[in-house]
């Protein structure tokens, strides 16, 4: 700095100044670039190496993949694997003819005509020549070396279960996006519950986990087909729910479909018929009317009916089957007494009557996960009569599901708990859970059905130590406008063990037919009932439900196995 | 003393050259092997994925109940065939019915083999 002031004087030496000034112009200019270059290396490696991401590389990361489902014991229901799809760049194809030929040796189901049409379009950059080849065909393909064709990686959703199970986890397009079932679900309104299965960062997925346990979906599936054998029914269904976590275990509808077939062209007896289809269910409903009148107090166990002459509303007679002068509110259960049933309902009154069915849910759709779901039909004018026919269940058709459920929550305890597909614990079930009827109507609603198994109408479904419990309903079906004599729907819903139940089951055969054992009867006691019985005798093992002995049950069972040696 | 000291810097200059050199050629190595290590691992999930499925698809319940019918004569299971723990004691029958010991051999392998 001396230096220079003192040069500074001298006219000679401003050249020589100019010339240094420049050069320390020059050098603070290195400087300061430099220390940029600096400070922004270290703010980039220092600072930010973890939070540095590049926007064009997240916007190419593949996307999260669909997750798997699992039964409720992580058998796996539906898996993605990958396969190679065949492409072709027609533009180039050099020969048509000659790739038309080694294309269509290779893969036997190629159509010749249409793909030399599709390999025809000039303008085309990319058209599918066939989605989901084989391995072996693919190597094949490799090694002709046609230019112009090549393979791209796609994911194939499969389902290593098959039939089994089929209705509730649905299928895909071939596109992989979910069109029916839970595959549905998870693309549609259950999209935040698959965000919420996706792990960060790992391009992996949690598997969706079901309600099901394939072991009962089996044992509910495999009785109901022999029963449909058996009965010659149209078809049926069966299904299994937890009542007091409102898991679905197993649902069957039959006849069910193969969800890895290539194309499904489902009939309208192949559907969802336990959640898309309505149905009367008959004599069933009548449970929700006696937990009605028991809970409001218009009739007790100590209640007596008369029920010896057709009950006349308007030019409407109501009949009944079997006819009894008198009975109390245990013998119209188990008898089935639609007079009894009818009255009740009259005796609660219209608004009542509506305000009920309002607070169990059966005027609502009832949704669950698979969108398969039909709105419950219910008489058009709400009238004195329409109010006692659907008191025993005709004029008023709900899911088969729809049913069960309510039955369900005036079981356990009289707590509704909407039915969910996917798994669910207790605390999640208490949470949701809201109670509709007392816990008082609810024992004596058990009293009931467990009455009617051991003395009633249900008397087939009593499997010994598992404390069954039920009802049953043969519903006369409506053909053109009129309820016919011969076509009819046979279904028990029931639970166990009675005491204290934990599932609850339904068993639905449309159109059985009397067969020689049945002694000319078409009614649910002689199919439908046996049918659930031998469901429960599979289940229960599985469901872990303890088997208990009554001392009548302990004398049965002597005889049986009296009736064994004597045979043997 | 200038000369030394740009000696000294060129000097310095190849050094830190050779050095990032190489550390480039051991952080491409690196890379090289996470991509491969990573392709590996996807190839393993893929992998298991299909034997998961196929051990499914193996294990099916229908088809363990087809087999079960067909080659074991099982039955379903009564209800009166559950014994409580406390009254296990009293269901042990007084000679067991296989000896193991006895025979000296695998017992449950010899049963198989008559099966087949």
């Amino acid at each position: 700095m001396n230096d220079t002031s003192q040069e500074f004087a001298s006219p000679a030496n401003r050249g020589k100044l100019k010339g240094q000034n420049r050069i320390r112009l020059l050098g603070i200019a290195f400087t300061a670039f430099f220390a940029a270059i600096a400070v922004q290396l270290g703010q980039l490696t220092l600072l930010h190496h973890a939070a540095a991401v590049n926007p064009e590389l997240a916007a190419h990361e593949p996307r999260q993949p669909r997750p798997d489902i699992v039964d409720r014991n992580g058998v796996v229901m539906a898996t993605d694997i990958s396969v190679s799809s065949l492409y072709a760049d027609p533009r180039k194809i050099l020969d048509v003819d000659e790739a038309v030929e080694s294309l269509t040796a290779n893969i036997p189901d190629l159509d010749a005509k249409s793909l030399r049409e599709k390999l025809k379009q000039p303008g085309r950059a990319f058209v599918w020549l066939k989605r989901q080849v084989g391995p072996e065909q693919r190597d094949a393909i490799y090694n002709l070396g046609i230019p112009g064709v090549g393979f791209v990686e796609e994911r194939k959703r499969v389902y290593p279960e098959g039939r089994l199970g089929a209705h509730t986890v649905g299928y895909v397009d071939v596109d992989t996006k979910g069109i029916a079932g839970v595959e549905k679900f998870l693309d549609d309104q259950g999209a935040l519950y698959t965000a919420s299965l996706n792990e960060p960062g790992t391009h992996t997925s949690a598997p969706a986990e079901l309600a099901m346990d394939t072991r009962v979906q089996q044992a509910v599936t495999d009785e109901v087909s022999k029963a449909i054998i058996k009965f010659k029914a149209k078809s049926g269904g069966g299904i299994i729910l937890n009542v007091e976590t409102g898991e679905i275990i197993a649902l069957a509808s039959l006849p069910d479909y193969n969800p890895n077939a290539e194309d499904k062209h489902l009939t309208s007896d192949q559907q969802n018929k336990m959640t898309s289809g309505v149905y009367e269910l008959g004599s069933v409903i009548k449970a929700v009317t006696f937990a009605m009148a028991l809970d409001s107090g218009t009739a007790s166990l100590a209640s007596h009916f008369a029920t010896g002459a057709p009950l006349q509303i308007g030019k409407f007679r109501i009949h009944d089957l079997h006819p009894h002068a008198s009975q109390s509110l245990e013998e119209v259960f188990t008898n089935s007494s639609n007079i009894g049933t009818a009255k009740m309902a009259l005796a609660v009154g219209l608004d009542n009557h509506m305000e009920f069915l309002q607070r169990v849910g059966l005027l609502e759709k009832l949704v669950t996960e698979v969108p398969e779901s039909a709105r419950p039909l219910l008489p058009r004018h709400w009238s004195k009569l329409a109010s006692a026919t659907a008191a025993f269940g005709h004029g008023f058709a709900v899911q088969p599901l729809q049913g069960l459920s309510v039955i369900a929550d005036l079981i356990n305890g009289g707590m509704a708990v909407p039915p969910t597909f996917l798994k669910r614990s207790k605390e999640e079930a208490q949470a949701l859970a809201h109670r509709i009827i007392k816990p008082e109507t609810s024992d004596t609603m058990r009293y009931l059905f467990r009455a009617n198994v051991e003395k009633g109408t249900g008397e087939k479904a009593d499997v010994l130590g598992y404390r069954v419990g039920g009802k049953t309903g043969t519903a006369e079906k409506v053909v053109h406008g009129h309820y016919s004599k011969d076509k009819s729907l046979a279904s028990f819903i029931g639970a166990f063990p009675m005491d204290h139940p934990k599932y609850a089951i339904l068993v639905m055969l449309d159109e059985p037919q009397a067969i020689p054992g049945t002694y000319g009867f078409s009614t649910a006691g002689w199919n439908a009932v046996p049918t659930a019985s031998n469901i429960i005798a599979r289940v229960a093992p599985i469901l872990g439900i303890e088997p208990q002995f009554s001392p009548e049950d302990l004398d049965k069972l002597a005889k049986q196995a009296k009736a064994q040696k004597k045979e043997g | 003393m200038i000369k030394l000291a740009n000696a000294f810097l060129v000097v310095n200059v190849l050094i830190a050259a050779f050095f990032l050199y190489s550390l480039e050629h051991a952080t491409r190595a690196l890379e090289r092997n996470i991509a491969k290590t990573e392709k590996s691992i996807t190839d393993e999930r893929e992998r298991i994925k299909l034997l998961n499925a196929e051990w499914a698809s193996l294990t099916r319940p229908d088809r363990i109940q087809k087999m079960a019918e067909e080659q074991l004569g099982l039955k379903t299971i009564q209800a009166q065939q559950f014994v409580p723990l406390a009254d296990i004691g009293a269901k042990v029958p007084q000679t067991p019915p296989v000896k193991l010991e006895a025979q000296n051999a695998d017992a449950i392998g010899k049963m198989l083999e008559t099966l087949q």
